[in-house]
């Protein structure tokens, strides 16, 4: 159980507060609802370029990290499909100077020309280390407009490519802070061995005069029913070959969430799962294969990928993977292998929130979904899934016509 | 009126609290670690065996490792799976250069039935000829993979390079996947697991009956001697370049040997070491990615070894600007050793250093990596008090003769790969 007392400003920042005794440190998390998905489908890769300028100085303040590291704290932020976060850790007792950083540029930014050409550089430089320069690197380049048609996730979060990183103009990056970078449009999360009334006054004091602006409508073009089955195949100079089955699924708000994470756990999490026994274990047809969900907040995909054992055809692969999601689809699974995967989920949650850090995002995540006590209620939900919805899952998610598919043909 | 400009008092770190785990003697070179302060459920044991790849060729360590939870006579490799995820478990083995660690995660309510499932695995690894066959397949594909990286690429040479005429050096071939045979894992592990268990490390708020059954049944595989190292640590200058056709961005590695957390500059240079490279302030990241934008991120640190260490530069770089980069680290290199660092800069790093040993001691978990980094090497938790105390206190002076002792460019093997 992760206790919490929530405030929410005049101004619309909602704020949330975890009191932990038990650590030194303090956690400032700032959670701003936009993600990749909120891209102009010509300006793709904006939110995260976007969230690397926040770190190029403020309206007050020249240079971010460097007062938060004289106050013995660091920061770092990342950015998905849905979200931009933001956070600073930091010794307790300087909890106002990240309160100061982070209000300051929630305020407004330096925007300095400098900051844009750099930062553009090092973007650039990370499409490729971690999209072109790696083997198998562009899998999410290729597989994400294949599976979305429509919806904005049809691109990755670094991007469409390099060139829409290279056209980001100063206009372009003014004009995506004032529309996403509002109070009400944040979450804030205070973490620490602090006391509620000290922490209400400190966030009221730097948050409480920030311009509410206006809240941002989101209205994204939503997935249509894919009802189709699409297959692409590409080659690539890699050592084996690779497959990738994305089924859509429903996003993390929508009702069948729950139970499709684990229909997928059934399928391939881990070394006693469906597919690992039968197609690796028994058949020797892979090196590895692995069943997962994305977690995307709308519509999203509940994903089985893997790799080729040397000489195997990916047709005889793709007959084996079929077989197993069609005996799913005929027959409930028993109670224990239900059981175990509620288990598996019941001790990872553990493990993942472990910290202050881990908590204050998990209780910002949940704020955003609607409540933030919903982290308290995980457990709840999946205890409440029985063989039966996971049966029913299955044979609403798993066929073809709900299907993108990709190979991977490795070349020498 | 709110003045925004103007940053708000900031107090110093005053205390850092360190605490030791509880320990038990098990065996003559065997001991339990146990931290029990933990406010949740979560458990985690670590067994620590005499099993890195020092010990043999590096892919019979390797191997041996992947293969330990394999199965045992009495138990397929996807039973044991079954038995550990039905009560919610994972189970992780990493074998380092020294040592091998296998990793048991769970809660207060299941950990006793975890225990003896591993345990048992451990002991009667059985590693069948299928087991065996599958691993080597997949583990050759892992290797091949892993060869299409620069970053891979650098690495390797860099090793072969700075630790070339010591085991660190010896890296494995894929060759090396045709020849190795499974009689070799059985005798392998029958050496160093069997005979091998140093440590017990315990994280968990669990009953000491727990804690006392564990000790009961590690004590038919503790281990029988303690290994003592005795290479020639010397860096030979070198400079690489490996060719990676279509790459679009180049691999750096430079470095030399130096010294662990024994040697009397060690603290010292650990100082020097985060003003170069060693957070995001740094001066490499300041230079290299802040300025330049050649980078998404450039780092330097000391590794430690048993008996060494060396100092490593580590980065990724647009292909076009690879030597330019090159140009620089060095420049800042002979910028640490000509110029006195300014105070602004050090009052900085001394803050953040303090915050940072805070933060890396915060938690169970934490606090038992603190005491594993110093109790390795003979040293105890008042170590940490000198880092605290060279933090301190050391001065801009003591860190340019630093820097014109050790970050010497021409001392270095440098590798280019891209």
């Amino acid at each position: 159980m992760i206790h919490y007392e929530k405030f929410t400003l005049e101004n619309g920042l909602r704020v949330l507060f975890h009191r932990d005794p038990n650590t030194p440190m303090a956690v400032v998390n700032t959670l701003y609802d936009v993600g990749a998905r909120d891209e102009d489908p010509n300006r793709t890769g904006f939110a995260h370029l976007f969230e690397h300028l926040m770190f190029g100085g403020s309206v007050n303040i020249p240079d971010f990290d460097a007062p938060l590291q004289r106050a013995g704290g660091e920061s770092n932020a990342f950015t998905s499909n849905d979200i931009t976060n933001y956070y600073d850790s930091l010794p307790a007792h300087n909890l106002e100077t990240a309160l100061w950083l982070e209000s300051d540029r929630m305020l407004s930014l330096a925007f300095t020309p400098q900051s844009l050409e750099v930062q553009r550089s090092v973007v650039i430089e990370e499409f490729k280390q971690r999209y072109l320069n790696q083997p198998y690197g562009d899998v999410w380049l290729e597989f994400r407009p294949l599976a979305f048609t429509h919806h904005p996730y049809q691109w990755a979060t670094i991007g469409k490519n390099i060139q829409h990183i290279e056209e980001a103009t100063m206009e372009d990056v003014k004009a995506f802070f004032k529309k996403f970078y509002t109070p009400s449009n944040a979450i804030l999360c205070v973490a620490g061995n602090l006391e509620l009334e000290d922490v209400k006054t400190a966030v009221q004091k730097w948050f409480g005069d920030i311009p509410s602006g206006a809240a941002p409508k989101r209205n994204l073009t939503q997935e249509p029913v894919q009802n189709e089955y699409r297959t692409k195949e590409i080659e690539r100079k890699v050592p084996s070959d690779a497959f990738y089955y994305g089924f859509k699924m429903p996003g993390r708000t929508q009702d069948g969430y729950y139970t499709a994470d684990l229909l997928s756990d059934v399928l391939g999490r881990g070394q006693s799962s469906r597919l690992f026994v039968r197609l690796k274990k028994e058949l020797d047809l892979v090196a590895e294969i692995n069943a997962y969900v994305l977690g995307a907040h709308d519509t999203g995909l509940l994903m089985i990928s893997g790799k080729a054992n040397d000489g195997v055809d990916l047709s005889k692969i793709d007959e084996e993977i079929w077989k197993v999601i069609d005996e799913l689809k005929a027959l409930e699974i028993s109670t224990i292998e239900h059981q175990k995967n509620v288990n598996k989920v019941r001790t990872t949650k553990v493990f993942s929130e472990q910290g202050v850090l881990n908590k204050a995002m998990g209780l910002c995540l949940h704020e955003l979904f609607g409540d933030a006590n919903g982290i308290n209620l995980e457990n709840e939900y999946y205890d409440a899934i029985q063989p039966k919805d996971i049966w029913k899952s299955a044979n609403h998610i798993l066929h073809q016509k709900n299907c993108s598919r990709m190979f991977i043909k490795a070349i020498k | 009126m709110l003045d925004r400009t103007k940053i708000p008092a900031i107090n110093p770190v005053e205390h850092i609290r360190f605490v030791a785990p509880e320990r038990v003697e098990v065996g003559q070179y065997t001991e339990l670690l146990w931290v029990k302060d933990v406010d949740d459920e979560a458990v985690k044991v670590d067994f620590i065996f005499n099993a890195g790849k020092l010990r043999d060729k590096k892919i019979i360590a390797e191997l041996t490792g992947e293969l330990l939870l394999s199965g045992t006579p009495e138990m397929t490799s996807t039973e044991f799976n079954e038995a550990i995820d039905l009560l919610g478990g994972f189970v992780n083995v990493e074998v380092g250069p020294e040592d091998a660690t296998v990793s048991v995660y769970g809660l207060t309510s299941t950990i006793s039935g975890l225990i003896p499932l591993v345990m048992d695995a451990i002991i009667n690894a059985n590693f069948s000829e299928k087991e065996f066959e599958q691993e080597l397949q997949t583990s050759k594909q892992g290797f091949l993979i892993a060869q299409e990286k620069v970053s891979t690429l650098a690495r390797r040479a860099f090793v072969e390079n700075l630790l070339g005429n010591t085991d660190y050096g010896r890296l494995t071939q894929v060759e090396d996947f045709s020849s190795v045979d499974r009689n070799s894992l059985l005798d392998f592990h029958k050496e160093y697991y069997l005979k091998g268990l140093t440590k017990i490390c315990v994280i968990g708020n669990i009953e000491l009956s727990i804690v006392e059954e564990l000790i009961q049944r590690s004590k038919y595989i503790c281990a029988n001697q303690e290994f003592s190292f005795d290479y020639p640590f010397t860096t030979k200058p070198t400079s690489v370049y490996i060719e990676k056709e279509g790459a679009v961005q180049t691999a750096l590695r430079i470095g030399r040997i130096l010294f662990n957390r024994t040697h009397e500059d060690y603290i010292a240079f650990s100082v020097l070491n985060t003003i170069f490279g060693g957070y995001f302030g740094s001066r490499l990241m300041s230079n290299i990615r802040e300025d330049k934008g050649y980078t998404y991120g450039i780092g330097s640190g000391v590794a430690q070894l048993k008996e060494s260490g060396y100092f490593f530069i580590s980065t990724e770089v647009g292909k076009d600007v690879a030597d330019a980069a090159l140009i620089e680290i060095k420049k800042e290199m002979q910028r640490l050793a000509n110029e006195v660092i300014p105070t602004e800069e050090l009052e900085l790093v001394r803050s953040y250093s303090i915050g940072k040993l805070l933060k890396g001691s915060d938690g169970p978990f934490a606090m038992m990596d603190r005491y594993l980094a110093v109790e390795r090497f003979g040293l105890d938790l008042s170590h940490y008090d000198d880092v605290i105390q060279t933090i301190r206190t050391i001065t801009p002076e003591k860190l340019q003769a630093l820097a014109k002792k050790y970050l010497i460019w021409d001392e270095m093997v440098v590798v280019k790969a891209g």
